[in-house]
């Protein structure tokens, strides 16, 4: 008897069968053994990492891509690509000199030309790019291998910022790649980095493939950061996107997956019992948690009601909604550079150290004027900070007397919506929160958050000519002792204009299969070379 | 004791109590999904009366199992979860029972338009169709991602996929109801077309309705709760089961009664209304009503 | 009959346009755009005007739906904005895993539930009557993805019997196609047990009180027979109807269902759009689903007349 039931399954099964052909094809495969499947924080949906200063992206550029020079492990600059480089005596001219044997993935040797288109591309795009071409009088190519930077005036952060692990990262492309409008995507993904990005196998939006690229020259030292031997010991490295936080984390410990980089963060004492995992941070210097100010409409635009906000935010609450009160992973800061870095200091932080202060926090919001209006609060739901920021930052308002309008939206609404330069009530925002790494918001001139020039700066568009000025002596003071002194006065600056509220440091465990060694811990960027996978446990 | 003062005895009407156990013997389903949407209904006005505090975050309390102190425990915020369940009857239910409203409107309305007048049919058909098409959960998401997360724009992104299913079942009955000789008569006699559809097309369509509202109301429920999960539901802060159960998924195995208890109860209140819906269709669809 | 069919399909067209229209607007009228969400934490907002302007969300909306209007007609459904992937391309890697999902589900739910109507329906008004509808409409009552995570808790955590997620193209063996997709089609089955058990069930009760029934009963036919051939082909019409709705639901739910799994289909693949803005799949997929939809239901209305003959086009 023929049913509707039979002709549904015969027409589903013929469908099934011929949607598929790329499927079908016979490949060989890696063997398991020598493949590992990493879950990363975010689905990698931009391959451009210019395009989009996005940190997967990034991820995805280290894998395919390699820098001139590298940070290691103590964030020192260290030649990659580069094999010699010279600067002039008249600190003005920087000659750089490739090393041999690289090859993009096309067979093409890498030459000057290329380094130079690309960095004429990212520093379009990059705050320390932009902040360096200011001062940049040319780029001559001298020949196949030898290029120059030539300064109109001293800059000691050229090869900082070349080097710079802050996003978009100084990634070297193909010359005829490098030449696309900044504001267009690149579609190629030809680099000369240790992996190739594997096209055929690749599923957008379900698993990304990087096979070990063969022509690969790693450098003779040990591998540390960014920097030394980028020496790939497995066949294959997948990115697999797995949406479903609990059903990520079960696959991991089934051995379906072998590498986790953020683990749900409030399970950490726990899986850190399961003796088939190893679970570590591997960016050290953490993330900061912040709550953006908006400095273009009331009551934001009033710096007293900027100060409430220093004196209302308790970044024991964020923290301990998200990892837990009695947790390691996280530590209260007061220091406008983070807190363990070269930078931090204890300037102008008498609001930190007297803690939450809901008495002053009125006073200072009453004396600003404080006309009733609803503050408008950014709420992305599907953020793991921007969801307990915005129910916070709503509750502590309220319990000073501030009306709140708590826009609940995913982060996709949000990045849209903060862009908005109208008033909050017409489609604009007074308040929203993210976060950004330990060394990324210490340094003044990567951290787009740490311009205040107005209407050009990142979101909330600060404008204070004092920070700016002194933003500009950072960069061009000679020594790291120097750089100090003026995080100094930028911190004391800072917490007088207030740009943003600090809500808490906080440290990210990955976890990975025991039988996965040689993880090298960086902040911006997970490095797959160098990591082993042992025979399965 | 006369003969006279005995006969209204006799003409008096069973007790009270004899008729309602009747009907509860031939109606168990009725009375089981009445009774259960009835307390839990009355649960949820009484709330503020005794159900506490369902907003105030307290971290340093989060994940604290059933106790004196909190009966149903906390979640992972810190929050009551006994509170946040009651008040969640309020929203859940809520968004229930709007959107059986406005999809029972909307329906009837455009259902009863459609069918008795051809031009529009055609036209209004075929706008249903587009409608049905498109996959509710998706239009649902889409709805709420790109305007912003809230009570109103969930109630919104549920009911616009089911007017279509309404608007079809009133059809239909407009589409039989208007060849009986009754309304022809009536027409010909020169009734107001308003008339012939409120006095004779509308009543025969209330059953059906009825119906169908139960059935859109517990899916709506569920609906909502899909919605969180996907995160594009009612705004975090709002207590609904839906969102209480999608925002503590992660917590399963440490603490279950961050789910199991919006989760029961939304499961209770769905089977309730299912119920009442199964009930009142074997009662009011007269061919099983006979069976029975 | 033919001539039914042919206006069928133009219908189809029509309804696709429809919905093609409504989609359109729907994503284009409302605030925020890919842009944005393309530039990434760490840029500006004069970062996100260039990106703008560069994938010409910047022209005006018939400007837009022209454009894609007229690649659709030529069979092109456009290039992700984020991936750069053709979105036919990114649509067929992910219909595999689909239609798998949902044929075991449509096979578990239409089994288990025309069983439980039709033993309802036999056995009506008893305690078997009612626990059974009484178990098809709990399975309704539970939202699926908290289905899904006991499934897996017991399953593939606790009893370790199956995996705990993904999915294993068929050509790849068909034990570990069929071993990843059994919990998800539970979970998502049971949800539509109850609808299809009830419909059935009602169905059938009709039926069973027609007069051939009661005349295939005094003659001595089997139980069997007469339930089975008599009745249940009978009441096959409106069986089947509610199973083409199931397929519109069921799109609906295999959405939640592939996000708990993680199987990547196309219902994960929509909704990661949504998230992204990434305009070109959102319009290129609802377009695709609300064809099958249609199809579906012409499908099913076709079937009619093998189930009824008094019913013809």
């Amino acid at each position: 008897m023929t049913t509707r039931r039979s002709i549904l399954t015969g027409g589903l099964a013929a469908a099934a069968l011929t949607s598929a052909p790329s499927i079908i094809t016979t490949q060989a495969q890696p063997s398991r053994a020598r493949t590992l499947r990493a879950v990363m924080h975010a689905d990698l949906r931009v391959l451009d990492p210019i395009w989009t200063t996005a940190n997967i992206t990034a991820y995805h550029g280290a894998m395919i891509y390699d820098t001139l020079f590298g940070l290691d492990a103590n964030f020192t600059p260290q030649p990659q690509m580069v094999s010699k480089w010279g600067l002039s005596d008249d600190k003005l001219t920087y000659t750089f000199e490739l090393r041999n044997g690289l090859t993009f993935s096309d067979g093409q040797a890498v030459t000057a030309a290329d380094c130079v288109a690309s960095i004429r591309r990212w520093a379009a795009r990059s705050g320390s790019g932009q902040s360096m071409m200011a001062r940049v009088k040319d780029t001559p190519v001298v020949d196949d291998k030898t290029f120059r930077i030539v300064l109109s005036e001293p800059y000691g952060l050229v090869i900082d910022s070349l080097s710079t692990i802050s996003t978009s990262l100084c990634y070297m492309m193909r010359k005829k790649d490098a030449e696309t409008d900044p504001n267009q995507q690149v579609r190629e993904t030809i680099g000369s980095g240790p992996f190739l990005y594997n096209r055929e196998e690749t599923r957008p939006g379900n698993r990304h493939v990087y096979d070990r690229n063969p022509n690969y020259v790693p450098r003779a030292e040990p591998p540390s950061g960014m920097a030394g031997g980028k020496v790939v010991k497995l066949d294959r490295v997948t990115f697999e996107n797995i949406a479903d936080e609990q059903t990520a984390l079960s696959a991991l410990q089934a051995g379906e997956i072998d590498f986790y980089e953020v683990p749900p963060q409030d399970l950490i004492d726990e899986l850190k019992k399961d003796k088939n995992l190893t679970v570590e941070v591997l960016n050290k210097t953490g993330h900061i948690a912040f709550m953006r100010l908006n400095h273009l409409y009331p009551p934001f635009n009033n710096p007293d009601a900027r100060r409430a906000m220093l004196h209302l935010a308790r970044q024991d609450d964020v923290m301990g909604a998200i990892f837990g009160a009695q947790s390691k992973s996280w530590q209260a800061c007061g220091s406008f550079f983070g807190c363990g870095t070269p930078m931090t200091n204890d300037e102008n932080t008498d609001w930190f150290k007297k803690g939450q202060d809901i008495a002053r926090a009125k006073e200072l919001f009453q004396k600003s004027g404080y006309d009733g209006r609803p503050v408008v609060v950014l709420q992305a739901t599907d953020h793991y900070l921007a969801n307990p920021a915005g129910l916070f930052a709503a509750q502590w308002l309220r319990s000073v007397g501030v009306n709140v309008d708590l826009a609940a939206m995913d982060w996709g609404a949000l990045v849209s919506r903060r862009a908005v330069k109208k008033p909050p009530a017409e489609g604009g925002w007074n308040i929203f929160s993210t976060t950004v790494t330990g060394i990324t918001f210490s340094d003044p001139i990567a951290f787009t958050g740490q311009a205040a020039n107005g209407e050009k700066s990142w979101f909330g568009w600060p404008a204070d000519a004092l920070q700016e000025k002194l933003r500009d002596k950072w960069a061009t003071a000679p020594t790291l002792e120097a750089r100090k002194e003026i995080a100094k006065e930028l911190q004391n600056n800072g917490w007088n204009y207030i740009p943003h509220v600090i809500l808490g440091q906080f440290f990210r465990n990955s976890a990975w299969r025991k039988n996965v060694t040689g993880v090298l811990g960086m902040p911006e960027v997970v490095p797959f070379w160098n990591m082993e996978k042992a025979a399965a446990i | 004791m006369s003969v006279i003062a005995a006969e209204p005895a006799l003409i008096a009407a069973k007790p009270r109590s004899a008729q309602l156990r009747r009907f509860a013997r031939r109606n168990p389903t009725i009375v089981a999904g009445g009774t259960i949407l009835a307390i839990i209904a009355a649960l949820a006005i009484a709330a503020p009366l005794f159900a506490g505090d369902a907003i105030t975050m307290q971290p340093a309390l989060r994940l604290r199992p059933p106790s004196e102190a909190n009966w149903f425990g906390t979640d992972h915020l810190g929050r009551d979860v006994f509170a946040r369940t009651v008040y969640g009857a309020q929203v859940s239910l809520f968004v229930g029972i709007s959107v059986a409203a406005m999809s029972i409107t909307g329906g009837l309305v455009i259902g009863l338009l459609s069918g008795y007048f051809r031009k529009v049919d055609a036209v209004v058909m075929r706008l249903m169709d587009g409608l049905m098409a498109i996959p509710a959960i998706l239009l649902a998401i889409a709805l709420v991602a790109l305007t912003r997360a809230s009570v109103t724009a969930v109630i919104v992104a549920i009911t616009i996929p089911e007017i279509p299913r309404v608007v079809r079942l009133v059809r239909a009955v407009v589409l039989s109801v208007r060849e009986a000789p009754y309304v022809e008569a009536a027409i010909a006699g020169g009734t107001p077309t308003w008339k012939i559809l409120l006095r004779h097309i509308l009543p025969n369509t209330i059953a059906p309705l009825i119906v169908q509202a139960t059935y859109i109301c517990a899916s709506a429920i569920l609906i909502e709760a899909a919605l969180s999960f996907l995160g594009a539901g009612t705004p975090p802060e709002i207590p609904t089961w839906g969102n209480m159960i999608a925002q503590s998924r992660l917590f399963l195995s440490r603490a279950p009664w961050t789910i199991f208890c919006p989760g029961i109860a939304l499961a209770l209140v769905v089977l309730a209304v299912n119920l009442l819906g199964d009930g009142l269709r074997d009662r009011l669809d007269p061919r099983l009503a006979r069976r029975m | 009959m033919l001539a039914y069919i042919a206006r069928r399909l133009a219908s189809t067209v029509l309804v696709m346009g429809i919905v093609a229209v409504f989609v359109f607007l729907l994503l284009h009228l409302s605030p925020g755009d890919p842009a944005a969400i393309i530039a990434g934490d760490n840029a500006t907002a004069e970062q996100i005007e260039g990106i703008r302007k560069q994938l010409g969300l910047d022209d005006a909306l018939p400007v837009q739906f022209y454009r894609w209007l007229a690649a659709v007609l030529h069979g092109d459904l456009g290039i992700s904005i984020f991936s750069n992937e053709p979105v036919a391309k990114l649509i067929s890697q992910r219909i595999e895993p689909t239609l798998s999902l949902a044929l075991t589900t449509l096979i578990i739910a239409v089994t288990l539930a025309v069983s439980f109507g039709v033993v309802a329906a036999w056995k009506v008004g008893s305690w078997i009557d009612r626990s059974l509808m009484v178990v098809s409409v709990l399975g309704f009552s539970v939202p699926v993805f908290v289905v899904g995570y006991m499934l897996i808790y017991v399953f593939s955590i606790s009893l370790r019997w199956l995996p705990v997620q993904g999915y294993s193209p068929i050509d790849q063996g068909f034990g570990p196609w069929i071993e990843r997709l059994i919990l998800p089609s539970i979970a998502l089955g049971l949800a539509y047990v109850a609808l299809i058990a009830r419909i059935t069930r009602t169905s059938m009760l009709e039926v069973l009180a027609e007069d051939y029934i009661r005349t295939a009963n005094a003659k001595g036919v089997a139980t069997r027979s007469v339930l089975l051939k008599h009745a249940l082909k009978n009441a096959g019409v409106p069986i089947v109807t509610v199973i083409g709705i199931g397929v519109a639901l069921l799109i609906g739910g295999v959405v939640i269902t592939e996000t708990v799994f993680n199987i990547p289909g196309v219902g994960r693949l929509v909704v990661d759009a949504i998230s992204k803005r990434d305009y070109p799949i959102i319009q290129g997929v609802i377009l695709i689903f609300s064809g099958v939809y249609v199809l579906v239901n012409l499908l099913v209305d076709l079937s009619y007349t093998l189930l009824d003959p008094r019913i013809r086009y």
